[in-house]
């Protein structure tokens, strides 16, 4: 009866709150975020809310030059809908694009002054273009979508049709210039100049024409046939019944990326791609983003087929290998730690994998299953399995200097002539630590033992090794056995004053209990010391965009995992604050964290 | 060719936290000579290697070293083919980063009319060949140091960034005379106790601020 009583309000409440412009999302979109814009807009204002990153990016794709000074909320837009970005990729084509609700549609043709009305052959949809953007009003519903060639395929189209009319290649080959006279240069130049400009042409013309294909096709599957996320896959809808700030989903099992490291098996054994691919099927990866006093949480949760499940199971039975604990100090700026019962993982694995790939009729499958069965049962495993467990940590330690070499040189006050000399230097680092748990300290020290035989590199300090010059030729790397762990860092304070661990220095006890029930993965960063201790000019301009965003904020984020059944698993991610900011300010803060590190 | 002048001029500026160039020139009598420039960036190993390892930094692609290296040994190539050019020889060492070129001319002008065509052979759309403007010029009596304005200009655009990382860097630049030094127009210039050299040392984030710094002019004793 009470399941009855939940159906029935699931339905209505999918009615009632599942008519927004979500509808309009196409059935090829694999990633959606969507923002309940009730809930927020309750806690922050459009005008904070449009100083983000993300929104910057729907600015740009909405305002051009014509229409400075005005905002979204100038827009005509109903914040009582949901707002939906979404983004799919196919092998052909990828698909780009955010729905939002419809309040005022002469205050939204005053700010999309660009985009101009076209024909619709699609009963009771206007349609609008400007340039490639795409804007579709159904009623009270609007969807701005953007559908383009996929590059590398239009590549491929391009370079099929450019060689099939008997056309030589466009582009110099390796060198091929370097030994030209510079008549015959110029000459050469001027006809590869055209030949490159005819090439680019017919890229343009046959770029144009994929892409209103595949936009045909897009609209054709939507509008006509009905097909969206939304009636395909009853995930989705449930999911938008939520009533959390914000919502994520991933469909995995569509990912044509991650599709890609199949490719092999897919264009070469069908049958077993197939097969393997049943493994990943229902593979959908949800979440939710929640307000709380103090915290905004994103809960997520990753389902996937019972094959897939009964392995992720046994890997989760695991226990927290309390040697861990010591190396990870109290106030470490960010540390995650990994725990997975590896050996059962295998077993499970090797139950489920062995009778899939037996079904394969390639002779190479053949050899490696029968290798894999030999290794199965000659191999020690509790050998094997003793030597890495599966339980490992990481920790960022910060910033240190660390001493390197460097050539300068030295003048000769007589005649200013100069040479070179060998100096000491230092350079700033950022220091990692990475340690695993293993039973086998023997194999470690003779692994290393070996490799000190072959390269003066490495050296025995006794209770620990060095392996000079190893990052960059430049910085050592430290290995250390110690409470049954082997230790690989950079850092220099812990290799030589804490082999043992940090002492009272340490986590507390509470923190270990925490991490101890924490399942899988657990994980800790202090957002301002990481950005701030984090050396910028490692990264690349995105992610040092992202530091600049984070040196701002207080807080800290944290990583559980829950748990694991055969059918899915869940992980919690925690941003707390403490300061006076909305809790609505904090999620957007966190969504602008995560468009930054996606984008 | 922007990978030349980002190998020699720019990204020195651009990713630095501690460089060394020395430009060092030698001049005969009849205007010959020879033309060392090194660029070191030893002291910044672990962040070179970093950066090598991105695919861009700040908008600009990063060559991979064996690019570097090709890139190298082309303008080594053509610069010995060009006009006055006597010799060019060059040298990178990739694990202390540290490059360097020297090349042996029969006159200052033609040394540069012969950079200036290689660079633009490298990279036809910057026109350098085009820019009559003079960084050494040499009249048997005075030596003039200057920055061409191209070089300023881009320097001024082009390296925004790393101000606070360029200030352990070092420009030396040297000229070696056939005849004893009279005077030095910029008093920062410092002469060899025989004075038939001249070393002028610069630091790099003060350079860029103000590239006139290195401009100087030597002339010779009557």
């Amino acid at each position: 009866m009470k399941k009855c009583i939940f159906l029935y309000c699931a339905t209505i409440h999918a009615i009632v709150f599942g008519q927004g412009a979500e509808q309009l999302i196409p059935s090829q979109a694999v990633t959606v975020f969507s923002i309940n814009n009730t809930d927020l807009l309750q806690k922050i204002s459009v005008d904070e809310w449009i100083n983000y990153d993300f929104m910057e990016e729907i600015h740009q794709e909405l305002f051009d030059g014509s229409t400075d000074n005005k905002t979204v909320k100038d827009a005509g837009l109903d914040f009582d809908q949901r707002l939906s970005l979404f983004y799919g990729k196919t092998n052909q084509f990828e698909v780009t694009g955010f729905t939002f609700g419809v309040k005022d549609e002469n205050a939204l043709f005053k700010v999309f002054d660009d985009f101009e009305a076209l024909p619709s052959s699609f009963q009771g949809i206007k349609i609008y273009q400007s340039l490639f953007n795409n804007l579709l009003i159904d009623k009270t519903k609007g969807l701005l979508i953007r559908v383009e060639p996929v590059e590398s395929y239009l590549n491929q189209m391009t370079d099929s049709l450019w060689y099939s009319r008997g056309n030589l290649s466009p582009f110099y080959a390796m060198d091929e210039d370097q030994f030209m006279e510079e008549e015959a240069l110029e000459k050469e130049d001027a006809r590869k100049n055209l030949l490159e400009k005819n090439y680019y042409e017919l890229r343009d013309s046959l770029e144009f024409e994929l892409q209103k294909k595949y936009y045909n096709e897009v609209l054709v599957s939507l509008l006509s046939q009905r097909k969206s996320l939304y009636s395909n896959d009853s995930i989705f809808r449930e999911l938008l019944t939520h009533r959390s700030a914000g919502v994520f989903y991933m469909d995995n099992s569509r990912n044509i990326d991650r599709a890609k490291n199949l490719w092999y098996l897919k264009t070469v054994l069908p049958t077993l791609y197939l097969d393997v691919q049943e493994l990943y099927d229902g593979n959908i990866i949800t979440g939710d983003l929640t307000l709380h006093e103090g915290s905004v949480e994103f809960d997520l949760k990753a389902r996937y087929s019972e094959a897939l499940g009964s392995i992720y199971a046994e890997m989760n039975h695991a226990k927290f290998d309390a040697n861990i604990a010591p190396f990870i100090r109290a106030n470490q700026p960010a540390y995650f730690s990994y725990n997975i019962n590896l050996r059962s993982a295998y077993e499970k694995a090797y139950d489920v994998l062995v009778p899939i790939l037996s079904k394969a009729k390639d002779p190479e499958i053949s050899f490696n299953l029968l290798l894999l069965k030999l290794g199965n049962a000659l191999v020690n495993k509790d050998a094997l399995f003793d030597a890495y467990k599966g339980s490992l940590f990481m920790t960022f330690n910060g910033i240190q200097k660390v001493k390197t070499r460097k050539i300068t040189f030295f003048y000769d006050e007589q005649t200013f002539e100069y040479g070179e000399k060998e100096t000491d230097a230092e350079e700033d680092m950022p220091i990692f630590t990475i340690g695993f748990s293993t039973k086998r300290n023997d194999l470690p020290e003779m692994i290393l033992e070996h490799f000190s035989q072959v390269t003066s590199k490495f050296e025995n300090k006794g209770d620990y090794w060095v392996y000079n010059k190893a990052i960059f030729d430049a910085a050592p790397v430290f290995l250390i056995q110690a409470k049954g762990m082997f230790l690989i860092t950079n850092d220099q304070d812990l290799a030589e004053n804490h082999r043992d661990g940090y002492g009272k220095d340490a986590m507390s006890k509470r923190a270990v209990k925490s991490l101890k029930n924490s399942g899988t993965m657990a994980g800790f960063a202090n957002l301002q010391q990481v950005a701030q201790k984090f050396p910028s000019d490692f990264l690349d301009p995105s992610q040092q965009q992202l530091m600049e965003f984070l040196r701002n904020k207080t807080g800290s984020v944290t990583l559980r995992s829950g748990e694991t059944t055969l059918q899915s698993t869940s992980v919690k991610l925690k941003y707390s604050f403490n300061d006076s900011e909305k809790s609505g300010k904090h999620f957007l803060d966190l969504l602008n964290t995560l468009y930054l590190l996606t984008k | 060719m922007k990978k030349i002048i980002l190998l020699f001029i720019l990204p020195v500026f651009l990713f630095s936290s501690c460089l060394e160039i020395i430009d060092d020139l030698s001049l005969n009598m009849d205007g010959s000579g020879t033309f060392k420039y090194t660029i070191n960036l030893s002291s910044s190993k672990i962040k070179v290697n970093s950066i090598l390892a991105l695919d861009s930094f700040n908008g600009k692609k990063v060559p991979k070293i064996d690019e570097i290296e090709a890139k190298i040994q082309q303008f080594k190539e053509l610069l010995k083919n060009e006009k006055g050019i006597k010799s060019v020889e060059t040298e990178f060492n990739k694990l202390d980063f540290i490059a360097k070129i020297a090349v042996d001319f029969s006159s200052l002008d033609e040394l540069q009319t012969g950079i200036k065509s290689v660079l633009n052979q490298l990279d036809p759309a910057s026109k350098y060949s085009e820019d009559h403007s003079l960084w050494v010029s040499w009249d048997n009596k005075t030596l003039k140091r200057m920055i061409p304005q191209w070089v300023e200009d881009r320097i001024k655009t082009e390296t925004q960034s790393d101000q606070e990382l360029l200030k352990n860097g070092s420009y030396t630049c040297i000229s070696r005379l056939p005849k004893t030094i009279q005077n030095s127009s910029n008093t920062v210039c410092k002469l060899n106790p025989a004075k038939t050299a001249a070393m002028l040392r610069v630091n790099a984030l003060d350079l860029k601020l103000n590239p006139a710094l290195l401009e100087h002019t030597l002339t010779l004793a009557p």
